[in-house]
Parts: structure tokens; C-alpha cells; sequence
């Protein structure tokens, strides 16, 4: 697979652009780049809101091009969770109702559960607040709550800790793995250099 | 519902909305008054002829000196009655089938008794504005006088007879007005006198009055059957005609009479474009009203193509964490479908306060008017409202799905 701007080049020294690779559920992966070599756009395509590249792309043998938006929505509630580079929040909202609009969706999680983490990595006293005037790294949290409020196979986790202290990272990793494997599922952890020290059984460098 | 709503309502332009708000009202209302206005005036002019029904022309032929002197025949033969029923604007042509024998009535009250000669006509039932009696009178001419005398002949008059009766004799020589549930409950008697003198004693009942024929009518099987029994060896050429036309003002109606020496009764052709007149008016508004009401739902539809474009993003946002198209589209949806279903139980409620004032002007004009059906009014309003939210509907959820 490559995606279509990139079809010019011929200094590919990619481990995963032209190659075949094989994610699986119940491992962690770390995908370690530069700026610029298409991580974001693995993540689009992976979740289905970009489709402008060569090459198959499949779950579970079936080619994800012919999927239809209703599978994609199926997909995205209940097997695919995205922690989004640029979050994707709603900053009209507080922090809790930026979780709620997802749980609500998929009542996956009890509210104990979701002020658990929220106590845990530090933002239970800005419940309440509304999302615009929170800090990237108080977003970055936020968004990972969302993200773990439904039930799924692979957690395609975006740059998730780059505005965040080893400290946060380390509790945010925690809370990942942990969640994942309850689940037996895949995380996806992409990363330009400063990424959660967690124990990835491989890394590809793309 | 509550998270996502308080999410799209963000760029919901109050401005916009009450624009088309208004202009759909104003669309709506003047759709459904011209329907309704429509349906409560058109009896006054055409009587009981239905809405969608056609207008009928009477025609016959001119009399001219020279013809009465000449003894030139005033009937129509065969071959002018196929001739007309091949013009355009002639959609049935009936005969009138006048009686070969002689008809006296008369009338006997309290001792007084009173008569007159008098004629028959009849034309096919299809033409008449009245409902017969189911009766067959075949068998009516073998049996015996005697056995026939308390027969009765049901008998339409024109609705104008009584009028003339009422507003002008009776008003000026004290006598009662009779009403035509009075003027049916008098039996008259009838008797008909056919070749060689063979004399048959009935009874004649007033069953109805029209508006659109101006004779003294029976039923034509009856006609057929008494002009065979009692004038055998006559043929009975019509001397009058009966034209349903689409629209009366055609010119060529006027040409075609005109070359073949025809006239018309005035009445009915004034009637009918009076009718016909207020057809295409009524027609006109109604088409204004609608063109209103396109424009409004252009406004609509632009403001929420606004209103998705501007909140893009979030509406993809909340695609991409799962929502479904349907269920991100269905807070705008509710939105269009609301104001529509606002908008017509509005220009409902109005459209009844208007019809109550319209309605206090025409009883001052014509007191006997019955008001017209709202059926047509309300189901028309409906099929608007549903066809516009229908199309709200799709329309708000392709355009999120363009955002996929």
C-alpha cells in the first residue's frame, strides 16, 4: 500500500509503505516517523475518511474499499477506536459532555468508570469545563477517555502523548494497555520521537 | 440528542428560518384560500355541476324569416350531429328528443282547477343535473288506460321557472313562495294525446329543478317509449342540442356556430364563462401561491445547506466517532419538518379565519349558497406539507452524506 502523493518518489525506505504488513488483535505496535512520511494518512485510511491510496487494505480478508458508510459507522462503534492527532473534539462542549456524546452512542462505560480516569489522570476538577479553554495536553486526555468508551478491536491511537509529561504518558500508557487487554485487542501507537514508554512487541519505521 | 443538538444548533440562522417561514406561509395560505375560495364560489355559478366538471352549451337553429316562410326544416339532421361531435372543443353531443304527441296538464286545488297545453323534451340522462328515478316504461303502453292512470312521470323543470314564479308572480300578487320540496309533493295530472286521437291519462310529479337545462323534462327512456306507442309513423328530429365543452370562450365555438347558422342559448355560455373565467383566475393564484411556495422552500433548503456547510466539521466529527449519517441528519430534519408542519397547521387556522369573512360577503350576495367541501383544502395542504418535508428530508440527508 502507498498512498497516491507519495507514488512519484523512489527512496522508499519504508517498513511499511510498499510492504505487506499484518496487524493483530491482543499486540502492541508502535509506528515510529518523521513529519511528512504519511503516518496521519495511515490513520485516515485504517478508519476509513480517506481512500486515496494504492494497494489493499483489508480486515479480516475482506478489502475495505467496497465498505459501505453504514459498515463504516458498525466499524467505528464497535470495533475500531481512533485517538485523533488533532483530537477532533467539540470545543463548544465541556470535557465530560465530550465523552458522554460518544458513551451515549455506545454505553460502554459506566460514569464511575469514566471519572475513574478522569480522577486518574488528573482532569476530574475540569469536568466541567468546556473544552476551549483547556490545555492540548488536558484535550490530549480527554481525548483518550472518548476514544476508550467503546468496544474494540484495534485502538489506532495518533500521536497520543505529545503534548503530555513522562508522568501523564506513563497513566495514559497504563490505562491503554490495560483497557486493550480486557478486550484482547490491538493498540496502534504512532509517534514522531517522544512516544509512551510502553513495552511495543514491534515497531516500524516508516 | 440533547449533546448533539447543542452541538448543530450553532449557525441555525433565526433570520433565514423566519424568512422562509414567512414565505411559505404566505405561499401556503394563498395556495389553499384560492382552492377554497374556489370550491365555496363556483356552485354559485355553475349549480350543481361538480368542479372539475366541463360547461354545457345549448344550441339550436337560428330562425330567419325566410326559413318560416320557406317551411326549411329547423332540425338538426344526422349528418350535422356527427359533424359536431368531430369539432374539438365538443366532447358529448346530445339530442334533444322533443314528444310527437300533445300534453295537456293540469292541476286541481280545493275545487279550483287550472291547465294548460304544455310539451315534453327529453335528452340522454347522462346531460341532466338531477338523479331519475330507477323506472322502466316499456310496459307502461300495453296495458290499459284505466290500469295506467295513477302512473307517475317523474318531471324536471328549470330551476328558473320557480325563481320567476316566486320572486316575480307570487311576490306581486300575495300569494305563498313555494319552496321545491313543496312544489314535488303536487301531483298533476297529465294527459297525452298521440295519432288517431288515442288519449292516455297520467300523473306527473316534479322531481327536481335544473340550473343547466331550460325545459320541461322527462325521462328520455320514457320519451322513446311514448313517442313509439303513441306516434308511431312520426320521426322525431331533434331541434335542440346539448354541448359539454372544456372551455366556452373558445373562439371557435362562436366560428363554428356562427358558419352553420347556430345560436346559443345566452344563459348557459354566459354562465359557463363566467365559470370558466373563474376557473382560470382561481388557477392563476393558485399558481403564484405555488411558485411562492417553491421559492420558500429554495430559501430553506439553501439556509440548511448553509447550515451543514458551515458545521462541516463537526457533523464529520461526529460521523467518524461512530454517529450515524441518519442520526446526525435527523436534528436538521426535525428542524425543516417542524417549520413545515408549523407553517401548515398556520395557514390552516387562517386560511378558516379568512373563509369565515369571505364567506359573511357571499351570503349577503347569494343567500341559497352552499358552502364548498374543506376536504380538497386540507388534503391538498397535507400532500404540500408532506411532499416539501419529504423532500427536506432527503435532500439534508444526501448532503451529510456527501460529507463521508
Amino acid at each position: 500500500m502507498l498512498p497516491e502523493v507519495f507514488a512519484q518518489r523512489t527512496d522508499n525506505t519504508s517498513e511499511l509503505w510498499l510492504q505487506e504488513v499484518t496487524f493483530e488483535r491482543g499486540h502492541l505496535y508502535l509506528i515510529e516517523a518523521a513529519s511528512g512520511t504519511g503516518k496521519s494518512s495511515l490513520c485516515a485510511y485504517l478508519t476509513g475518511y480517506r481512500n486515496d491510496y494504492s494497494g489493499t487494505i483489508s480486515f479480516d480478508q475482506q478489502d475495505i474499499s467496497g465498505l459501505k458508510h453504514a459498515e463504516w459507522t458498525s466499524l467505528r462503534q464497535h470495533s475500531l477506536s481512533h485517538m485523533f492527532q488533532e483530537l477532533r473534539l467539540f470545543p463548544e462542549l465541556t470535557a465530560w459532555e465530550n465523552v458522554e456524546i460518544k458513551n451515549q452512542l455506545t454505553r460502554h462505560k459506566s460514569n464511575a468508570e469514566i471519572e475513574r480516569w478522569f480522577a486518574a489522570l488528573g482532569i476530574a476538577e475540569k469536568r466541567n469545563t468546556k473544552l476551549a479553554h483547556m490545555s492540548f495536553g488536558q484535550q490530549q486526555r480527554v481525548a483518550l477517555i472518548r476514544a476508550l468508551c467503546q468496544p474494540f478491536d484495534f485502538l489506532l491511537a495518533d500521536e497520543p502523548v505529545s503534548h503530555l509529561d513522562q508522568e501523564n504518558s506513563r497513566i495514559m500508557g497504563e490505562i491503554m494497555t490495560e483497557e486493550a487487554r480486557r478486550q484482547g485487542a490491538a493498540v496502534i501507537v504512532t509517534s514522531i520521537g517522544h512516544h509512551m514508554p510502553l513495552s511495543y512487541e514491534k515497531t516500524y519505521r516508516l | 440528542m440533547r449533546l448533539i443538538w447543542k452541538l448543530l444548533r450553532k449557525h441555525v440562522s433565526v433570520g433565514q428560518l423566519a424568512g422562509f417561514f414567512l414565505a411559505n406561509l404566505l405561499g401556503m395560505l394563498i395556495v389553499l384560500l384560492s382552492l377554497q375560495f374556489y370550491e365555496d364560489v363556483i356552485p354559485a355559478f355553475s349549480g350543481n355541476d361538480g368542479v372539475m366538471k366541463n360547461t354545457y352549451i345549448i344550441l339550436s337553429k337560428r330562425i330567419a324569416a325566410v326559413s318560416t316562410i320557406s317551411g326549411e326544416a329547423q332540425t338538426f339532421s344526422e349528418t350535422d350531429i356527427s359533424e359536431l361531435r368531430r369539432q374539438p372543443f365538443a366532447r358529448r353531443v346530445g339530442a334533444f328528443t322533443a314528444s310527437q304527441y300533445e300534453v295537456y296538464a293540469s292541476l286541481s286545488m280545493g275545487g279550483i282547477g287550472f291547465g294548460t297545453d304544455m310539451f315534453f323534451e327529453s335528452v340522454a340522462d347522462e346531460f341532466v343535473d338531477v338523479q331519475w328515478p330507477q323506472r322502466n316504461y316499456d310496459d307502461l303502453w300495453a296495458q290499459s288506460p284505466s290500469a295506467t292512470a295513477a302512473t307517475e312521470i317523474p318531471i324536471i323543470l328549470p330551476r328558473t321557472y320557480l325563481a320567476l314564479y316566486n320572486f316575480g308572480f307570487a311576490q306581486t300578487k300575495n300569494l305563498p313562495k313555494l319552496s321545491e320540496g313543496i312544489v314535488s309533493m303536487i301531483a298533476m295530472d297529465v294527459r297525452l294525446t298521440g295519432e288517431g286521437g288515442s288519449v292516455r291519462n297520467l300523473k306527473g310529479r316534479v322531481v327536481g329543478f335544473s340550473t343547466r337545462l331550460n325545459t320541461v323534462l322527462v325521462p328520455q327512456q320514457f320519451m322513446q317509449s311514448a313517442n313509439a306507442a303513441l306516434a308511431p309513423h312520426a320521426t322525431a328530429e331533434p331541434t335542440r342540442l346539448i354541448v359539454e365543452v372544456e372551455n366556452p370562450a373558445n373562439d371557435a365555438i362562436a366560428d363554428y356556430m356562427q358558419k352553420h347558422g347556430y345560436e346559443l342559448e345566452d344563459n348557459s355560455l354566459e354562465a359557463g364563462r363566467a365559470t370558466y373565467f373563474l376557473k382560470v383566475v382561481a388557477a392563476l393564484v393558485m399558481a403564484i401561491g405555488l411558485l411562492i411556495s417553491a421559492l420558500s422552500f429554495y430559501i430553506l433548503m439553501l439556509s440548511v445547506y448553509l447550515l451543514v456547510q458551515k458545521n462541516a466539521e463537526k457533523l464529520q466529527n461526529l460521523l467518524l466517532i461512530g454517529y450515524s449519517a441518519a442520526r446526525v441528519a435527523l436534528p436538521y430534519q426535525l428542524l425543516t419538518v417542524g417549520l413545515n408542519a408549523l407553517v401548515l397547521l398556520l395557514s390552516l387556522a387562517l386560511l378558516g379565519w379568512l373563509r369565515g369573512l369571505y364567506l359573511q360577503r357571499l351570503w349577503e350576495m347569494f343567500p341559497t349558497l352552499v358552502e364548498g367541501s374543506l376536504v380538497p383544502a386540507l388534503v391538498l395542504g397535507l400532500a404540500l406539507f408532506l411532499l416539501v418535508s419529504l423532500l427536506n428530508i432527503i435532500a439534508i440527508r444526501r448532503k451529510i452524506n456527501n460529507l463521508q
